[in-house]
This record gives structure tokens, C-alpha cells and sequence, in this order.
């Protein structure tokens, strides 16, 4: 009797409302566990998880430190489970109740990305009407892009001095957005040059984008009819190590000396070192890029800098397609909606932070 | 058939790309998984040949014809076979059955490459100093409004990162932390925000065979 | 004004020689310089700081050489904060390349407080306060991976043994035990944390990041995604200095040293810029004189 009075003083307080649920918007395979905090948690070394397979004994399953109510416990899909959570204290243990038994299954649809396929759906749909619009002939306006107006420059004076033209794509792997925009860039340019007869040369640092770039460029040849002026060892792989393709550039830049260098695609570091040795040997030098961390560099030593989306339009823009023009009006028309939404809500959130509003709270 | 195909793949695989952010159930997610951690692997071996092949020819080339620089093209070659063979033969730090140890002085491929390929590409990394310093003195003047704003705000962050700032003025170093906290992240945000829409407007268009000069141009 | 015309157009290899002479020069003589902490740098001191008792430091280190000089002494100080407070470190990398960086700055701030240990219980011992769990390809694995379990990500650390046999690691299961996890990046791994774990599993992350890849970083930082930044040389300078004030803890400061180097590269660049901005004036009103 003593001893039962004794363990009442001197028992802590057990976690309650211990609840368990399949956990949401997830492949299956766990169950997330809640409960409220013991009212001991301040001396607590912890809370253990134990879980009951389909009415079996309850086994140790995790352990988390006090002041934390939330457990996510890896299990196998539509098993029934029930766990109890226990305050543990100098290898004393204080046990909940049982929860409800849960089964964990998988989901076939991720909530939490409801919005952002909403906001997909919507900008995919504004594109789409300008396309459509484009199709049925509506002439539709682009502002002037300098850096792409220099380009027939570019390739110009190339021609007139009888020097070739450099094309970089940068050190981008062929998935990225920056170096598919390259490609695009690239045809136009290669259809250009074969009409002049100017020399193209494409090193890549990258065995895939090589391979495309080689296709894009024949093709391009090929389109105007001179597919005789590719050269195969004009385009060609250099190395995918990042500084040994900038030491690369800079050598094909002093030996061959182009009178004009295009710098579009995905930079990082070695961005500065190929356009300022560019610039040393006087080329024009038009860049694009869409690493923010690369563009004042590209600003510095280039004479044109396509800035994020510009080297994105820059395909619509060359080709002066409807089609692709199109879906450069939609992608403005998404940013001036997204623009629309945070003005309002910057003008909300100021509103509601003047302290003068508390006179009316 | 010959433009029609690859344009059905593009299409099919960029769908199927999407497709994993909205649907978290194990057997779309391990689709994927084995579709980037696989199959893109095994494409990306195979394309390295053709790389590799493509970088020989040229220097072969080179050699043959005796362009310019033609002698440096015989060091890449013989760099390149050395390498793959002490790499290939020798395995990564030497456990294969190729020696690469003679006496104290090893050459297995994970030596080779901390040793003369990891500085050589700092030094080329630490030239960006040298390439900086250039580029601005000869880039940054103030020929207009925006480019004096420009220069300003340079000279605060240059300045204002440095110990001595807070001797100049105790408030220099929160200005320019303020510089780079506020216009600076405004800018970079609007820029991103660009970034991203014009991201998946370039995806979309690629996906419907709307843009197609990855091709090499419409037929 | 001749002199200033010749200076305004300097050919580059003198730019480069002054500039090279400037930066060596501090280094053959160094000298601590100490800096004010900025927030960022406060902000991620704290948050290491306050981490309770029964979770663990996670330090993702993901710097290759060429960035070495800026991110090492952010390990460096990471490591003697927690080893100094008894904060328990669990390192590992994303990929291969930092693996022996990692090890080397494990091994050297280990060496400093054992050999200013007087117990068993003061030293700093593998496995009981800290492991290296090495690397596990390909990178996404270790990021979605640890939410669930860190010890079936890095069945074996970065030695050999097997992780589930470590004192450490019996109490340390996935995400929920790390109080923070800091990774130093020349790139851009820290958003990959970001993006991956922390949505996933609301691990708490903080960043060491190059002084030049900054503003990509300071928005995550905005929205408190980061806990806190070191940015550049100037942040391992200010963590090291919190470190020296907050914890007494006194030792060579690397970055601090290397700040007269960067002041000396700063000055010399405005110095130029300066030079070259008042050429250009005076030939334009030269210019301008001649026109009219």
C-alpha cells in the first residue's frame, strides 16, 4: 500500500491525446504520430515510440528528445498499427494511452502541390491564347532587344574581316533550360554564317551537348541549302573539367582570333575569365546567360548581355517566328499577373502594419 | 518520321517529367527515379565515346595538316592515353593490377589528378582576381546616371565589406549589408521571377514541338 | 595631365602585377584583422548555439579546392564551436572531392583540443562526439534519404564502421535529431538542402557560401529558409571572431589573417577604377574644349 502511494507521489506525468494518422501527400510507407507534451517535460530525458503490429506486442520504434510532439514512424502499407508514447526518465518509462489504429497507404496526389499545379495550369493556358493568337495571323509586338540586334553586326564584321565566329554554350549539361536556349540560339546563328561563308567554331565541354550541337549546326547548313560548308572539326568536345574548358576558350580566342564571340548558355566561375580575354583581343562579344551570379561579370567584359528571360526569347526573336513570339506574350502576361498579386499584397501588408490601424483594432 | 519521332519523345518524356511532383505514389516515384539514375546515365556513357572520339580527330587532325600549335596536340594525346591506361589498368588508387608505385613515387590516377589537375585548376580560379581587377578598371566609368549608380553602389559594398569600414563610419558596414539585403535581392528576385516563367514557357514550347531549333530549324 | 591620361590607360599587366604585389604583401606579413559581425553571421552562431542536448550538428562539406581558402576556416570555426560547447558533429559530403578537405579539417581542430585536453571526458573522441559519414552517391539520396533514417543512407562511415554501432549515432535517427545542418558549398548545394530536405522533413539549415555567389543566397536567407550565412572570407572572419569572444576560445584565425590581403585587393581595385574614371573625365572635357 505504502509502496503504491509512494510510486503515485513520485510517478511523471504520461504524453496525452496520443494520436496517429497515415501520414499525407506521400508514396505510403509512413505513419506520423502526435501527442500533447507531458506536463514533466522539463525533466524528461525524452518520449520512446512503440508500436503494436495488428494486435501483436508493442515494440520500441524511435526515440525523440522533450519539447517535440511529432513522430513520422517507417511502416508497411494497409498493416493496422496502434502506438502508445512513453515519458522516459532515468530508465523509467510513463505510458500514454493507445492511439486509434492506422494503416498507412500510398497517395495518388500530392495536396500540397495543388496551387502550384493551378498557377502551372493557368500560365500554360495564357501562353497557349497567345499561340493560338499568333496562329490566326495577329501581328504581335516585341520590344527591341539590343543585344540580338547586334548579332547580324556580329556576324558582319566577322565577315568582312575574315575571321571566324566563336560560339560557347558554356559548361551546362544538355537538360539545362540556359543550354537548350543555346541550341535554338545556335541554329539561327549557323544559318547566318552559312549564308556568308563565315567559319563557325563550337567547343563543347560536353559530350551530349556536343553531339546535339554537331546535329543542330549540319542541319542548320543543310536548311539553306549548303550543307557542303559543315565542318566536323569545327564543332567539337573539349572537356567537361570547368577551368580546363575556360583555358580552352582562352587559347582557341588567341590563336584563332575571331572577330566575334557569343557567350550563350550556363556559366559559373570561368564566365569572367573567357569574356575579359575576349576582350583583350578585341572581338565583339555578345553574352547570355540566365546565372544571376554571372551576369555583372558578363555586363563588365561583353558588349551586349542578354539578362534571364531575354536569352529565352532569343530564338523568337532571331527567327521572328509568330508561334514562338506568341509564347513570349503569354510568358509577360504571367509576370505581369504575378507582379499584379505581389503589389496587392505588398500594399496589404504595409496597410496592416501602420501602427494607426490599432486605433481602429 | 525523321523529325516526327524524336518530337513524340520529347513530348512523352517532358509529360512524364512533370508528372512525379504531383503524384507521390512509390511506383510513379521509382519509375522516375530509375529513368534519371539509369537510363540518362547509361546515355551520357555512351555519348562520352563520341566526345572522346570528336577531341582525337581533331587533334589528329591538327598533327596531320601541321597547324598552328600542332606540337601541343601530340601532349593531349599522349596525356590522354597515359591517363586512361593508369586509370583503366590501374585503378583509382592503385588496385588493380596495373603497378603505379615505383620506389616512394606514386602515379595511381587519384595522385595524378590532386597533384596536377586540382591546382591547376586553382590557379586558373585564382586568375579571376587578376581578371576582375582588369575588367573594372577598364569597364567602370561613369558615362550616365546608371552607370554612376552603378559604380556608387560598388564602391559601398567593396568598401563596406572590408574591417576598415567601420573606422571610416560605424554605419558603413550596415549600409552596405543593407545594399545587399534590399535592392540587391529586389533585383535578383525580379530577375529570378523572370528566370522561371521564362523556364517553363521554353519547356512548354519544346514539349508541344513548338520550338524545334533544337532540331536544327523547321522543316 | 598627361600622367593621368598614361594611368587611365595602363596596359593590364601592370593592373595585374600591382595587384599581385598588393595581395602577397599582408601574407608575408600577417596580422588579425578584427571584424564587426553582421547579422547573417550572428543569426547562424546563435542557432548552432542553441542547439539542446540530445541533437547534433550536421556539417555538409561541399567545397572543392578552389574554394578552399574561403570555406575551410568556416569548417574550421564550425567545428571548434561545437567541440567547444560539446555539441555533437556528424560531417559528411555530396560528393567525392571534399571527402579528403573534410577529413583534413575534422582531423586538425580534433588534434587542437586533444592535445589541450586533461581527461578522457574533455577529449574530443571518434565516434562518441563526432563521425564522418563519408559520401553516398548520387546526391539526392543522403537529402531525402536521412529524413527517414541516417544510418540506412551511411551504413558505414567514412573509416569503416558500421554507423549503427557508433555511441553517437544509437540516439540519432533521421532529421528530427539534427538541430541544424550548415553545408559550405562553392555552389549551390545549400538551396539543394533548401529545396529537398527542409521542405520535406523541416530540418533547419544554414549556409557557408564564396563571397561571389552571395546574392543568390540572400533571398533564401530573407524568407528564413537559411537560419543564418557566412558569406565569403569576411563571414569565417566573423564567425571566428564570436567564437574567440563568446566562447574564450583562442586560436589561429586563418580568415581574419587573409582580410588584409582582401582589404589590400579592394583598395587597389577602387584605386584603378578611380584612376581610370578620372582619365576618362579629362579626356572628355579635353575633348569637349576641342569642339568648341
Amino acid at each position: 500500500m505504502t509502496f503504491v502511494i509512494l510510486a503515485g507521489i513520485f510517478a511523471l506525468a504520461p504524453p496525452t491525446g496520443v494520436n496517429a494518422y497515415d501520414t499525407p501527400n506521400d508514396g505510403g510507407g509512413s505513419v506520423t504520430v502526435e501527442w500533447q507534451l507531458s506536463s514533466d517535460d522539463a525533466i524528461i530525458e525524452g518520449y520512446e515510440i512503440y508500436r503494436s503490429e495488428e494486435g501483436k506486442d508493442y515494440d520500441l520504434v524511435g526515440f525523440i528528445g522533450r519539447g517535440r510532439t511529432r513522430y513520422e514512424d517507417e511502416t508497411e502499407n494497409d498493416i493496422a498499427y496502434t502506438y502508445q508514447v512513453a515519458a522516459l526518465n532515468n530508465s523509467e518509462r510513463f505510458f500514454s494511452e493507445t492511439s486509434p489504429p492506422v494503416m498507412s497507404k500510398p497517395q495518388l496526389f500530392d495536396r500540397d502541390a495543388t496551387m502550384l499545379l493551378i498557377g502551372m495550369i493557368i500560365f500554360c493556358a495564357i501562353i497557349l491564347y497567345f499561340i493560338n493568337q499568333a496562329r490566326r495571323g495577329k501581328k504581335l509586338f516585341i520590344r527591341k532587344i539590343t543585344g540580338l540586334d547586334a548579332v547580324d553586326e556580329a556576324v558582319g564584321r566577322a565577315t568582312e574581316m575574315g575571321r571566324p565566329i566563336l560560339y560557347c554554350m558554356g559548361i551546362g549539361l544538355v537538360d539545362y533550360i540556359a543550354t537548350i536556349a543555346s541550341f535554338n540560339i545556335l541554329g539561327e546563328i549557323a544559318k547566318k554564317t552559312g549564308q556568308y561563308e563565315t567559319p563557325l567554331i563550337v567547343p563543347t565541354s560536353d559530350p551530349v551537348v556536343y553531339t546535339v550541337a554537331r546535329e543542330i549546326v549540319k542541319e542548320s547548313y543543310a536548311t539553306i541549302g549548303r550543307p557542303d560548308l559543315f565542318d566536323s572539326d569545327k564543332v567539337y568536345f573539349v572537356t567537361d573539367s570547368q577551368f580546363a574548358y575556360a583555358a580552352a576558350i582562352d587559347g582557341v580566342m588567341l590563336r584563332e582570333k575571331p572577330a566575334a564571340n557569343f557567350f550563350i548558355g550556363y556559366f559559373k566561375a570561368e564566365s569572367l575569365i573567357m569574356a575579359e580575354t575576349g576582350a583583350s583581343t578585341g572581338a565583339i562579344q555578345i553574352a547570355g546567360t540566365d546565372q544571376i551570379t554571372q551576369l555583372p561579370f558578363f555586363v563588365t567584359a561583353c558588349d551586349f548581355t542578354l539578362i534571364g528571360e531575354e536569352l529565352y526569347a532569343a530564338s523568337a526573336y532571331i527567327s521572328k517566328e509568330p508561334l514562338l513570339l506568341g509564347a513570349i506574350k503569354g510568358e509577360d502576361l504571367g509576370k505581369i499577373v504575378i507582379l499584379s498579386i505581389l503589389a496587392i499584397a505588398s500594399v496589404i501588408g504595409l496597410l496592416t502594419r501602420f501602427p494607426i490601424l490599432n486605433l481602429f483594432r | 518520321m525523321k523529325r516526327r519521332f524524336p518530337l513524340l519523345l520529347v513530348f512523352i518524356f517532358g509529360i512524364m517529367g512533370i508528372i512525379p511532383y504531383y503524384i507521390p505514389h512509390a511506383a510513379y516515384q521509382n519509375f522516375d527515379n530509375g529513368l534519371r539514375n539509369d537510363f540518362l546515365r547509361i546515355l551520357s556513357a555512351f555519348a562520352i565515346i563520341l566526345g572522346l572520339v570528336s577531341l582525337m580527330r581533331v587533334h589528329h587532325d591538327k598533327i596531320k595538316r601541321k597547324r598552328e600549335n600542332w606540337q601541343f596536340s601530340y601532349v593531349l594525346i599522349i596525356g590522354f592515353v597515359v591517363s586512361g591506361i593508369i586509370g583503366l589498368l590501374g585503378g583509382v588508387e592503385g588496385e588493380l593490377f596495373l603497378p603505379t608505385r615505383i620506389a616512394g613515387f606514386q602515379f595511381d590516377i587519384q595522385t595524378l589528378y590532386l597533384n596536377i589537375i586540382v591546382p591547376l585548376g586553382s590557379t586558373m580560379f585564382a586568375l579571376l582576381a587578376f581578371f576582375m581587377a582588369s575588367a573594372s578598371y577598364r569597364a567602370f566609368r561613369a558615362r550616365s546616371l546608371e552607370s554612376s549608380l552603378l559604380l556608387g553602389a560598388a564602391f559601398i559594398i567593396m568598401i563596406g565589406v572590408l574591417p576598415l569600414a567601420d573606422r571610416i563610419s560605424t554605419h558603413l558596414p550596415s549600409f552596405a549589408q543593407w545594399v545587399m539585403d534590399i535592392p540587391n535581392v529586389a533585383a535578383k528576385r525580379g530577375i529570378t521571377f523572370g528566370i522561371a516563367l521564362g523556364g517553363i514557357a521554353t519547356s512548354l514550347k519544346i514539349i508541344l514541338g513548338i520550338e524545334r531549333s533544337w532540331l536544327g530549324g523547321k522543316e | 595631365m598627361k600622367v593621368i591620361e598614361y594611368l587611365s590607360q595602363l596596359d593590364r599587366r601592370i593592373v595585374y602585377l600591382v595587384l599581385a604585389f598588393a595581395v602577397m604583401l599582408p601574407l608575408i606579413i600577417p596580422s588579425v584583422q578584427r571584424v564587426r559581425v553582421m547579422t547573417p553571421v550572428a543569426k547562424l552562431f546563435n542557432a548552432v548555439d542553441a542547439i539542446p542536448d540530445d541533437r547534433i550538428l550536421m556539417i555538409d562539406f561541399d567545397y572543392d579546392p578552389q574554394t578552399l581558402p574561403e570555406m575551410e576556416p568556416m569548417g574550421i570555426a564550425l567545428l571548434r564551436h561545437a567541440f567547444q560547447k560539446r555539441i555533437r558533429v556528424a560531417a559528411l559530403s555530396l560528393y567525392v572531392q571534399p571527402l579528403g578537405l573534410a577529413k583534413r579539417a575534422l582531423d586538425q581542430v580534433t588534434e587542437e583540443f586533444n592535445q589541450r585536453a586533461t581527461s578522457y571526458a574533455d577529449s574530443v573522441i571518434y565516434g562518441r562526439d563526432y563521425v564522418f559519414l563519408g559520401w553516398q552517391p548520387p546526391p539526392i539520396v543522403p537529402l531525402l534519404g536521412m529524413g527517414i533514417s541516417i544510418t540506412s543512407v551511411y551504413t558505414r562511415d567514412y573509416y569503416g564502421y558500421r554507423t549503427d554501432s557508433l555511441p553517437m549515432m544509437r540516439r540519432v535517427r533521421n532529421f528530427n535529431d539534427v538541430g541544424i545542418l550548415v553545408s559550405l558549398s562553392g555552389a549551390t548545394a545549400p538551396l539543394w538542402w533548401v529545396a529537398y530536405s527542409q521542405t520535406r522533413f523541416g530540418v533547419a539549415v544554414g549556409a557557408g557560401i564564396t563571397a561571389v555567389s552571395a546574392s543568390e543566397f540572400y533571398q533564401y536567407y530573407q524568407t528564413g529558409q537559411f537560419s543564418g550565412l557566412m558569406i565569403g572570407m569576411k563571414g569565417a572572419a566573423e564567425y571566428e571572431e564570436l567564437v574567440e569572444t563568446k566562447l574564450m576560445l583562442v586560436d589561429r584565425r586563418k580568415a581574419s589573417e587573409a582580410l588584409g590581403s582582401l582589404t589590400a585587393a579592394h583598395l587597389t581595385m577602387i584605386a584603378f577604377i578611380i584612376i581610370g574614371n578620372v582619365g576618362y573625365f579629362v579626356r572628355r572635357r579635353s575633348r569637349k574644349g576641342v569642339v568648341k
